[in-house]
């Protein structure tokens, strides 16, 4: 199955986007539900979640704490913060106006 | 506000890194596991399953690092264990790391402390207004009090209150007694005298200066306007503290000075001292006040007393050479005006020639500057060569173990490390050298300074002088060896990161065992002993110069005599009054019948403390020039305590009274000077105004004797009776035979038995005060044989290092050769000839600039040229011993080394 490199930059839209949707998640969650939302198009080298979501929580975007799973496992569950919030509206805006403006060049034949 | 919370995020977690990289690694095990289950419920066998997610996962230690450093923390990390591996790899060889901060201890202490000390002696402005538009009339060069015609070092009383009223140049203008009054007082309810140092100012003195006073006000101008009823004293800070114990109630408190009690009006502010560095009186009282402060020297209303230093703030706007030009027109007309002006041809002429020199005074006056500037800047230019020579060193040091670490680099570098955290490794080691250097230097610093000031102080009381560290050499030494340290301790790690891996990871056989392989190193041995030469050929004459002073003829014996100064004035005797010559008389008989003590005298000098001098005429003697005599007023029993030799005639005698013949001894050199034909004795002159009560008839004629200072030629002297010539004493000596102390309590004891008030100080012998008189070149002497041994020292260190690690590159050549068939003797040889090469090269260099430089301070020695070729040979063979010596050690390593270890050497 061919798999897409998700577009540069992008990475922080789509976990912004899931903890918007969802809530509460912890890294693995995020990741799974990227790939599954995807339709497994989206594939993100899981492990570079962790040091993009380190530096959403400097930036202050999301905050974690410890949480149990439903397997009864320590994790630490993230969450969207006000900042947060306000950063993926202006990121999806600029993403928009990008695809349209792409989208338009496309179609411009 | 956002960087801030940001700011504080990042902060906390640098505080918990350690929780951080287990949350961290907590989390990403959790995922890898939770994907890995997930597979297996796919239909994957466990180790697929677990390879699996691991693939998709990446490369955790990668991440984990990435995401430890979005934290912006791993500069300090590294940087942290940098200074660890620093401190590790100092440890690991001691001797180089002793040797090291030893040189920047070395170099930046005594730079620091020898210029804190020329800085408090020449360069700091005095800690009043605006220092910079404060001028002196003449050189300020002279003190004390004459009557000459026209001179423009000192100034009368009368003369300052016109320069002050009529100029329009100066906002004010101020007048300094030349001299302090160093008496002993009374604080009004204590019963023992204490001694005091009294500066008597015109009124106007604070207000020129612009200094306020801290407690209480300063004198001013009407405290200064009528003769002998301004009774006040504005007392310094350190005085206040230390003879009042910082007493609120001060302004109630008096003092007792000579028979006139005083009111303290005022303290001046902490950081003020007076004008004069090095000096700092406990009390200014106005001049108004001269002629009852003992001793009494007066002249307040006398226009040609001349004892004052005049000082003033120039007018803004106002050049030094308009003022000048106003001065000396004043200058001239102030001095015409004076009805008692004796304006005979010469003196018109005088007058004519004469011009008087303003000096910017924002430094102060300072004897102490006259003394020791030359000093003080060839000893400053001493350390900035050892300052030198220790950057050289520690260049060499540095350079020499990196290269020997090229090695260890390559393997860092071959296992992944960046070039940069590399180079940044070497730079921070050698930062943590510099800077445990640098605070090693700042102690150092701390203490000699101190030490300093007791060598320049020569013995008596510490010269009151600040010399706390200067701030700002003290960051320019640092900087300069800092810079050194990171310059040679990363030239080799830019080298080194550049090479071709596999050929460093290969050496140890590759080609580099020639001996021109380390040009840097080389150069900075060559320079180092060079610079060694210098000051060993410097220190050399210094000493040199030292011990022929020490054995210059001085004319008396200098062995086995007390003195000590007796302030009768401040007790309430007048001179020449009766009752104070026969104080001294009667002490002089009761201490010359004491057992060990064989003579005793009064004298208004001895050596070294300054003169009476004045022009004398010879009656039919027509001279056109001045002859100037410097007289002595002594005792009966001077030539004797002194032993200095009769050559004719006799000796003063109790006959010898006010109303006898007034009768002179002179010396050789006058004898030669006066009466260049015929016996002296019985032969006539006269003093200064050629007046008949002014002859005197000569009786004798004594041996010559050094006056001033060791290094003179021989001077015109002449000695009266003070029982002819009143003079207010503070020279008493005693010849004494066994030991001091005993002779110096029983002298003591019996001036109190006679007088208990009478204050008694500086209680020591001759010899000290001849060897006080060389103070500086002693000064000089030692200083610079210290550093001229410690640059020795250095130089052989660097020579050492830089053999040991010439010996090391070349062990399989050596090997090679033994195997081949040299024998040890030409191992041994081959290694010495490259150090004496080197050295030579540094001799031939040395030597012309050696040449060079003594010319400069030929002025310093004494009895030798500059150019002084003993002290250059013995200096150039000390040198090429010790240099040999110092690489006879790796050469005979050299030598013993076993051909097949040789070989094998890596």
């Amino acid at each position: 199955m061919h798999r897409d490199e998700i577009p540069p930059g992008t990475l922080y839209l789509l976990i912004l986007k899931t903890l918007a949707r969802v809530g509460e998640m912890h890294g693995y969650e995020i990741a799974d539900s990227i790939q599954r939302i995807s339709n497994d198009v989206l594939q993100v080298e899981e492990g570079s979640l962790y040091p993009a979501l380190q530096r959403m929580l400097i930036k202050g975007w999301v905050k974690a704490k410890w949480g149990t799973t439903a397997g009864n496992r320590r994790a630490r569950y993230y969450h969207l913060t006000v900042a947060g919030r306000k950063q993926l509206e202006t990121e999806l805006s600029q993403f928009e106006r990008v695809i349209g403006a792409i989208t338009r060049v496309i179609q411009t034949a | 506000m956002d960087w801030l919370s940001e700011l504080l995020r990042r902060l906390w977690m640098l505080i918990r890194r350690q929780q951080f990289d287990a949350d961290l690694k907590e989390e990403m095990r959790l995922h890898v596991e939770l994907r890995e289950q997930e597979q297996i419920q796919a239909g994957l066998s466990p180790r697929e399953a677990r390879q699996a997610a691991a693939r998709r996962f990446g490369n955790a230690t990668v991440l984990k690092e990435k995401s430890h450093m979005a934290w912006g923390w791993d500069w300090l990390e590294s940087f942290g264990q940098d200074i660890e591996y620093g401190s590790r790899a100092m440890l690991r060889s001691p001797a180089l790391t002793i040797v090291a901060l030893l040189s920047l201890a070395l170099g930046i202490g005594a730079n620091t402390a020898i210029f804190s000390l020329l800085d408090a002696v020449m360069l700091r402005s005095l800690p009043v207004r605006d220092p910079a538009n404060l001028i002196l009339l003449g050189k300020g060069n002279v003190s004390g009090i004459t009557d000459d015609f026209a001179r423009t070092q000192l100034y009368s009383y009368p003369f300052y209150r016109q320069m002050r009223e009529e100029n329009q140049v100066f906002s004010d203008t101020a007048a300094i007694f030349s001299m302090t009054n160093d008496i002993h007082g009374f604080v009004e309810g204590r019963i023992e005298s204490e001694p005091m140092s009294v500066q008597l100012v015109s009124g106007t003195y604070f207000t020129t200066l612009g200094v306020r006073a801290f407690v209480g006000r300063t004198l001013d101008e009407a405290d200064d306007n009528s003769e002998g009823d301004h009774s006040v004293a504005v007392i310094s800070y350190a005085w206040w503290k230390r003879g009042f114990a910082r007493d609120p109630n001060v302004l109630n408190r008096k003092l007792k000075l000579g028979a006139t009690t005083y009111n303290i009006i005022g303290v001046a502010p902490p950081e003020f001292f007076g004008t004069k560095v090095g000096e700092a009186p406990d009390m200014w009282v106005p001049l108004s006040m001269v002629k009852v402060v003992p001793p009494n020297y007066g002249g307040y209303k006398d226009n040609f007393s001349e004892s004052l230093l005049i000082m003033a703030r120039l007018k803004p706007g106002i050049s030094i050479s308009e003022a000048t030009s106003n001065v000396n027109l004043l200058f001239r007309q102030i001095l015409l005006g004076f009805p008692d002006a004796k304006l005979s041809q010469e003196n018109l002429q005088e007058l004519d020639r004469t011009k008087v020199p303003l000096t910017p005074m924002a430094t102060g006056l300072s004897s102490l500057r006259r003394q020791f500037s030359e000093p003080l800047q060839i000893l400053m230019a001493v350390v900035a060569l050892v300052l030198l020579i220790a950057c050289a060193n520690i260049a060499n040091l540095l350079l020499a173990r990196s290269t020997a670490r090229s090695r260890e680099l390559a393997v860092r570098q071959a296992l992944g490390a960046r070039r940069t955290r590399i180079i940044r490794q070497l730079i921070t080691e050698s930062l943590l050298l510099a800077l445990a250097g640098g605070v090693l230097g700042v102690a150092l610093a701390s203490v000699a300074n101190r030490l300093l000031l007791r060598m320049v102080s020569g013995g008596l009381d510490t010269i009151p002088l600040d010399v706390s560290i200067d701030t700002r050499l003290l960051l320019f030494t640092l900087a300069v060896t800092i810079a050194t340290a990171l310059i040679f301790g990363t030239i080799p790690a830019f080298r080194g990161t550049r090479v071709q891996l596999t050929d460093t990871l290969k050496a140890g056989r590759g080609p580099q065992g020639t001996s021109g392989k380390n040009p840097l190193a080389k150069a900075l041995v060559i320079s180092q002993v060079a610079l060694s030469l210098v000051l060993m050929v410097g220190a050399g004459l210094f000493l040199r110069s030292l011990f022929n002073l020490n054995n210059v003829d001085i004319g008396f014996n200098k062995e086995n005599v007390l003195r000590l100064e007796i302030d009768s004035s401040s007790a309430g005797y007048t001179p020449g009054e009766p009752r104070e010559v026969a104080l001294n008389q009667q002490i002089e008989e009761r201490v010359s019948a004491l057992p060990n003590v064989k003579a005793a005298s009064f004298s208004a000098f001895t050596f070294h403390e300054g003169s009476w001098s004045s022009n004398v005429v010879v009656p039919g003697m027509n001279t056109d020039e001045d002859i100037n005599v410097k007289h002595n007023v002594v005792g009966a029993g001077y030539f004797a305590t002194m032993q200095i030799p009769l050559l004719a005639g006799r000796s003063f005698s109790p006959s010898d009274t006010s109303t006898s013949q007034t009768v002179a001894i002179i010396s050789e050199h006058t004898a030669k000077t006066l009466f260049p034909l015929g016996n002296p004795i019985g032969r006539h002159y006269r003093l200064s105004d050629n007046k008949p009560e002014n002859d005197v008839t000569v009786i004798g004629v004594a041996k010559d004797v050094k006056f001033h200072d060791l290094a003179e030629e021989p001077v015109n002297l002449d000695y009266f009776p003070y029982t002819q010539h009143p003079w207010s004493f503070g020279d008493f000596e005693v010849r004494y035979t066994g030991g001091f102390d005993p002779v110096a309590a029983a002298v003591q004891q019996t001036i109190h038995s006679i007088d208990r008030n009478l204050p008694i100080t500086r209680v020591t012998t001759l010899d000290q005060q001849v060897a006080r008189s060389i103070t500086n070149q002693r000064l000089v002497a030692q200083l610079s044989a210290f550093f001229g041994l410690l640059a020795v020292f250095l130089s052989c260190i660097g020579i050492y290092g830089v053999m040991s690690y010439v010996v090391m590159r070349r062990t399989n050549e050596i090997g090679i050769r033994m195997a081949l068939g040299a024998r040890r003797s030409n191992m041994l040889w081959m290694v010495l000839r490259e150090i004496l090469i080197l050295v030579s090269i540094g001799v031939v260099i040395g030597v012309p600039v050696t040449l060079a430089g003594d010319r400069l301070v030929s002025k310093m020695l004494f009895g030798l040229k500059p150019s002084d070729p003993v002290t250059l040979v013995s200096a150039t063979v000390i040198l090429l011993i010790v240099a040999a010596i110092a690489g006879y050690l790796p050469a005979r390593r050299a030598s013993l080394m076993d051909p097949m270890v040789a070989l094998r050497y890596e």
